[in-house]
């Protein structure tokens, strides 16, 4: 079985949530109306594929796979897969895996690109509990970020439905708008605590060849949407920013964070080693 | 022997002739016990509003039953008018599958209402105390309540609101988590709006506002429906607090527009409003939906919503005949396998 590596197994993973995409878009015509598991146990079993893809990289390496891009991002799409399972279990939540599905596919099949993930040598240079930390809690931040988008996602459509008198937003299963905006908002403040977290544990380690942390891409990112969530937080909950507004930013703020996360790492002299 | 049923019902008679033949709940022992003496080994009587039944288990041949059935019923409510088609009679497997629709509320005036299930099964409940039930009646109604539960379990025949009262309740639960923390503001006490407070009420909200142009009738409202009642030129101070209001004043203009509630959202901190207009001429701008948080439904859309689930209703009455013909069959199968069984 040696030649069944850790990507072949991912690689798997991925075309589980392929299906879970396929099998949401029947859900999505059929106006979510008829509640079943299928597509909660297609993304479990994804989430297992790629748990064990984890393990086995991580087992290699004897560290927390978080190395390069492609680990980066598998990281956080775990991290996404098993939060959208774990909300998927409160009631009426079965449909956040058929709007996940599609984000853990793209960002899956895209993180295959062998480009993102280079042939090393036996140990990573990327070590440390430290780093660990500073990686897990913020691709684990990214992966709340992402939920919390899916949420607002499911919240828009509903308001849309309700707004314009669709028979689709009473047949439809999906969660009151209220409760969708609680949890949108809770996903927003977890993940901007772990990104804090995240932040703060990097700010501990040393520095690429005593350059300041501001002048490296990457840092600059992270503050930057450190900052957008913040203001996000602080507009919506001390400033009576309007719900939909603050699901738009939630969204947005994510599609961001998704397209610039792989430049940003490229061009960081920190995260490129 | 086999299962019959006379009987009439909204759809092939007006309710002055069912009235005629209603039987009050404390006769219908008495008229059971009358139809074993000569015409039935077991008999149950649903008498509902919308239809007047008798099941009976017989031995004689299905037109002669019928014939007495009928002689029976005229007889009993001293009938003497002409009877025609307003009367319909089914022998088996017509009487099985008649009263498997009956039981899932596919012969309802509302097509898959629930209320039938119950007043069924208190009807058959009556006779079986009074033992005017047996094997064969007993087995008959319970396969009708299973098939009944299994349609509405397997189907969507019994999804959706189909009143305007129902469909503000369901909308009220698809914006809000738990009617438990909203308060509900009745603007002008209509009888409509009454109603719908009241289903609002039975679901959980946590109290009603009551506002009238008649303080007295405000006052009388809101005592009805353990709320309280605010004058009619002070409600706007009340969007603070509350987060569902029904709106039937007979005002002729707006009394709700976009300008007015725009800054009230704001003391509201933009928490949703759910606002149900059932006044005709309207109470509330149609502009203020554009307001975000606000999600306002007119007596049309309400309308709209209850014909639409009716419809999806109707569609699904289909694949309701079809689990019904089948579980009719294997329950014919199953008593013709039995009287097999008893003959060895």
């Amino acid at each position: 079985m040696a030649w069944f590596t850790d990507r072949h197994c991912f690689l798997l993973a991925v075309t589980f949530y392929g299906l879970s995409t396929i099998y949401s878009v029947f859900l999505w015509r059929k106006g979510f109306r008829r509640d079943d598991w299928v597509n909660y146990f297609l993304i479990a079993a994804g989430v297992v594929l790629h748990t064990l893809a984890m393990t086995k990289r991580g087992l290699t390496l004897h560290s927390c796979p978080v190395n390069n891009l492609y680990e980066a991002t598998t990281f956080l799409l775990w991290a996404l897969g098993l939060a959208s399972l774990v909300y998927s279990l409160l009631p009426r939540f079965k449909f956040l895996a058929a709007f996940t599905a599609p984000v853990l596919f793209t960002v899956g099949v895209f993180a295959l690109m062998p480009s993102l993930d280079p042939p090393r040598g036996p140990k990573p240079e990327f070590s440390g509990a430290l780093r660990s930390l500073h990686a897990a809690t913020s691709l684990q931040a990214y992966g709340a970020f992402g939920l919390a988008a899916v949420a607002a996602g499911m919240f828009l459509m509903q308001r849309h439905d309700l707004k314009a008198h669709k028979l689709r937003a009473m047949l439809s299963l999906l969660p009151s708008i209220q409760r969708l905006e609680l949890i949108t908002f809770r996903l927003v403040a977890v993940g901007f605590v772990l990104l804090t977290i995240g932040l703060a544990a990097g700010s501990q380690l040393p520095r690429h060849e005593g350059k300041p942390y501001l002048s490296d891409s990457k840092v600059i990112w992270s503050a930057l949407l450190w900052l957008v969530y913040l203001e996000s937080l602080v507009a919506y909950k001390l400033f009576g920013r309007t719900s939909r507004r603050f699901a738009l930013g939630a969204i947005i703020a994510f599609a961001v964070l998704l397209l610039t996360f792989w430049v940003t790492n490229i061009y960081s002299p920190l995260h490129n080693q | 022997m086999s299962v019959v049923v006379i009987g009439l019902s909204h759809r092939s008679s007006p309710v002055e002739l069912r009235e005629r033949f209603a039987f009050a709940g404390e006769t219908i022992p008495h008229a059971l016990a009358a139809l074993r003496e000569n015409l039935a080994t077991e008999a149950v009587i649903l008498s509902t509003c919308n239809r007047v039944e008798i099941y009976a288990v017989t031995t004689l041949a299905p037109d002669t039953a019928f014939a007495e059935l009928k002689k029976f019923l005229v007889t009993h409510h001293a009938y003497d008018g002409a009877l025609g088609d307003e009367l319909y009679s089914f022998a088996e497997p017509h009487s099985l599958h008649h009263l498997f629709k009956v039981a899932s509320g596919l012969d309802s005036m509302v097509i898959g209402e629930t209320e039938i299930f119950g007043q069924l099964k208190a009807a058959y409940e009556l006779a079986f105390t009074h033992k005017h039930t047996g094997a064969r009646l007993n087995k008959t109604f319970q396969r009708a309540f299973n098939v009944a539960k299994h349609i509405r379990t397997e189907t969507n025949i019994q999804r959706g609101s189909v009143s305007v009262m129902s469909a503000a309740v369901e909308l009220a639960e698809k914006i809000f988590s738990s009617l438990a923390e909203h308060e509900v503001l009745v603007i002008g006490a209509g009888e409509t709006s009454e109603k719908t407070a009241r289903a609002l009420l039975s679901r959980g909200a946590r109290g009603v506002v009551v506002t009238n142009r008649s303080p007295e009738r405000a006052t009388a409202l809101a005592a009805e429906l353990g709320g309280r009642a605010v004058p009619f030129e002070q409600w706007p101070d009340e969007f603070a607090k509350i987060d569902i209001a029904i709106s039937s004043t007979a005002a002729t203009e707006h009394i709700l527009n976009r300008a007015t509630l725009e800054p009230l959202m704001k003391r509201r901190k933009h928490r949703p409003l759910l606002l149900i207009d059932i006044a005709v001429p309207r109470d509330i701008e149609p502009a203020v939906s554009e307001l975000d948080n606000v999600y306002l439904y007119n007596v049309d859309d309400l309308q709209s919503i209850a014909a639409d689930y009716l419809k999806l209703r109707q569609e699904e009455v289909a694949r309701c005949e079809q689990i019904i013909g089948e579980k009719v069959a294997a329950l014919l199968a199953a008593n013709r396998y039995s009287a097999t069984d008893s003959h060895r």
